[in-house]
């Protein structure tokens, strides 16, 4: 039922966001699909507008939807007055926020799958060629990645109070952060786009992704990602409210 | 057989920096009683409920809820799972609806009542697929009051129930807390409805500035509280008065009120002795009692005159 | 079908109030001997006073043996003849006091200087207790 109310609760969100994504990948998709290939991997053309049209725009509406997904939890309840029945309920504060993490993670997931879905569907229809392994590659690159804007979102709303101050906080930071990455020298690591886009492993004839990945990089935001969440949950456990 | 308290806590105490919320709070809910909690407002009442709940951690002092630790947040979750709660501001997420909040409500406890909720819902006239942020306040009050009402717990907790409601709703409240009571659930409430708690209360807590004043049976305090009122022939000083039991003395010249909390027969021979030329004793309300007990603005009052 | 009526400010327990007017109602008749009181919920809910005022004052009744409580069936009424000689003890009582307050309404007292009055005098310690 937490799920449920969860759902409930972002689903707007999660639609607004889910029709931004779909727009580039449908728009660019469906116009090179006017124009069928043959052999998708040989044909760089094909590729580049398999990544670009769909990878590459989709990285800055899925950053701003993970934060945006990532906002909310129980300080906003309290500035909204509804974190007494919450936190009333026969349920641990844990649980509370485990499930609006987790319905939370499971949007962004689901956002960075749903071009993808929509583009095999789109190749299905108009028989042009689809490589899974290569759309899965993009997924983990965007997800993997970029799940730290989402925890740091749902950090940020354990911690600061008032409706939306979270959330003028939290975009401030991706703008600052994204600031200090590009015009400060030894802050470059925190700029996290050319981890999300591959660009660097990518193979430039094909503009496929051949072989190694970014397996540390990936493994350093994720483990980054676990940290918040968890600071999170123990910030909430130990609250009044 | 005794049954042990639903509530019991132990210098129970909470400070927001210097300023204290609640004060060293030894308070006993016993089980099987209905059991009435007045204050001011920020007496400290809803930090106290708050803290029972685990929504607030004391600052000192521990206390015990249906014979589970307060503090230990998996005691306490596990309390809950036996306690009904309806928050002073009635809180209800605004995008669900009706049906929505009650079907959440429910999966919640294992102790709800279907048929109660369909019975409640029906006679408080609320619309099942209505959002709550478009129901009127008394509605979402109504509301509010249900999901607590439809259940069969241990232990009853409302703050301020009746805030908002009409005369009529607040008597079908009244009577349905008097039914969950004859269940054998334990209820204790807030209210600044002192004729309501004064009605149906076994028990009554007053709380002042974080302080209990007064905890007693509405039965002890029919019996022995009193006013009496004395006419003197002269000038008496109210030191005189100021006996065992005189929880407050109203003096001006000649005449003498005097509100005792147990010894009404001692100031009557005392007023005897000072050959009073009228002497009238009256039985208490709630409400005198209560303006006596709490400090502020009433007494403030009083001393100007 | 009740006709009782409690007043919180009434310087007395409710329970006693309640007991009161059921001994009052048996000995105007209009509770008979096998008369069936309403259940416990039931009374509760329509004074709308706690259960525990109800259960009180049955107990104590029962004890003094106004009622006879039949497991699962309620509360029935059992007029014997101790009660009927307290009764009339009562009605006696009654009588009594009704001519002091007919004496002092003619003396031009009102009925709520008599009733504060009364009151004094019952708070007052008994006159044995205050010869001492």
């Amino acid at each position: 039922m937490l799920c449920y109310r969860a759902w409930v609760e972002t689903r707007w969100r999660f639609l607004i966001c889910l029709t931004v994504m779909l727009l580039p990948s449908v728009l660019y998709f469906h116009e090179l699909g006017i124009f069928p290939m043959q052999h998708w991997t040989s044909d760089p053309h094909y590729a580049y507008g398999l990544l670009f049209g769909t990878h590459l725009p989709s990285i800055g509406i899925w950053t701003f939807a993970a934060v945006f997904l990532g906002l909310g939890g129980l300080l906003r309840e309290r500035a909204v007055g509804t974190s007494t029945l919450t936190l009333t309920l026969p349920v641990s504060r844990a649980h509370v926020v485990g499930t609006r993490v987790g319905v939370g993670a499971s949007e962004t997931v689901a956002l960075a799958l749903a071009p993808w879905i929509v583009n095999s569907s789109i190749s299905l229809f108009e028989r042009t060629p689809f490589s899974r392994a290569q759309a899965g590659w993009c997924v983990l690159l965007l997800v993997g990645g970029g799940l730290v804007y989402f925890a740091c979102a749902v950090l940020v709303s354990s911690v600061v109070e008032g409706e939306y101050t979270a959330a003028a906080l939290m975009f401030a930071l991706v703008y600052g952060i994204g600031y200090l990455a590009d015009h400060v020298s030894g802050f470059s690591a925190l700029n996290l786009y050319p981890l999300m886009s591959g660009t660097r492993y990518l193979d430039r004839n094909t503009n496929l992704f051949p072989g190694p990945m970014p397996w540390l990089g990936i493994l350093a935001s994720s483990s980054a990602s676990a940290l918040m969440l968890l600071a999170a949950v123990t910030i909430t456990r130990r609250r009044d409210f | 057989m005794i049954a042990a308290p639903a509530i019991q806590t132990s210098s129970l105490s909470k400070y927001y920096g210097r300023t204290s919320a609640v004060q060293n709070l030894d308070l006993v809910v016993e089980a099987n009683r209905i059991t009435g909690f007045l204050g001011r407002n920020g007496a400290g009442k809803s930090t106290t409920i708050k803290m029972l709940l685990g929504l607030i951690r004391p600052t000192g002092g521990d206390g015990t809820i249906l014979g589970r630790q307060i503090t230990n947040p998996e005691l306490n979750r596990q309390a809950r799972a036996h306690i009904a709660y309806v928050a002073e501001d009635k809180p209800l997420y605004r995008y669900l609806t009706v049906a929505q909040t009650v079907r959440f409500a429910a999966a919640f406890y294992r102790d709800w009542r279907c048929d109660v909720a369909g019975k409640l819902l029906r006679e408080y006239e609320l619309p099942l697929n209505r959002r709550v942020k478009a129901l009127s306040k008394g509605m979402r009050t109504k509301l509010a009051l249900l999901l607590a009402l439809a259940r069969k717990p241990e232990l009853l907790i409302l703050d301020e129930p009746t805030e908002g409601l009409d005369p009529v709703m607040i008597e079908h409240l009244m009577q349905t807390i008097v039914a969950r009571a004859a269940e054998g659930t334990a209820v204790f409430f807030s209210s600044h409805q002192i004729a309501e708690v004064e009605r149906v209360a076994d028990q009554v807590c007053i709380l002042d500035r974080g302080c209990l004043v007064l905890d007693r049976s509405l039965d002890s305090l029919r019996e022995s509280f009193r006013r009496v009122d004395m006419v003197f022939p002269v000038d008496v000083v109210e030191r005189e008065f100021q006996l065992p039991g005189v929880e407050r003395i109203r003096a001006n010249r000649r005449q003498m009120s005097v509100l005792t909390s147990a010894n009404a027969e001692g100031v009557i021979e005392r007023a005897r002795a000072f050959n009073a030329v009228s002497l009238e004793v009256a039985p208490v309300g709630l409400r005198d009692v209560f303006l006596a007990m709490v400090n502020g603005l009433e007494s403030a009052i009083g001393k100007e005159n | 079908m009740t006709f009782f009526k409690l007043k919180p400010i009434a310087g007395q327990p409710l329970y006693i109030q309640l007991m009161q007017q059921i001994r009052h109602a048996t000995e105007t008749g209009a509770l008979r001997d096998g008369d069936q009181l309403p259940g416990i919920r039931t009374l509760a809910e329509e004074l709308v006073v706690s259960p525990n005022t109800i259960i009180k004052a049955y107990s104590e009744l029962e004890h003094e043996g106004l009622l006879e409580m039949r497991q699962g069936a309620g509360a029935f009424v059992c007029v014997t003849r101790r009660t009927r000689l307290i009764a009339e003890r009562i009605q006696l009582a009654q009588e009594r006091i009704r001519d002091v307050i007919e004496e002092v309404r003619v003396a031009g007292l009102e009925d709520d200087e008599i009733q504060r009055a009364f009151e004094a005098e019952l708070a007052a310690p008994r006159k044995a207790a205050r010869r001492r």
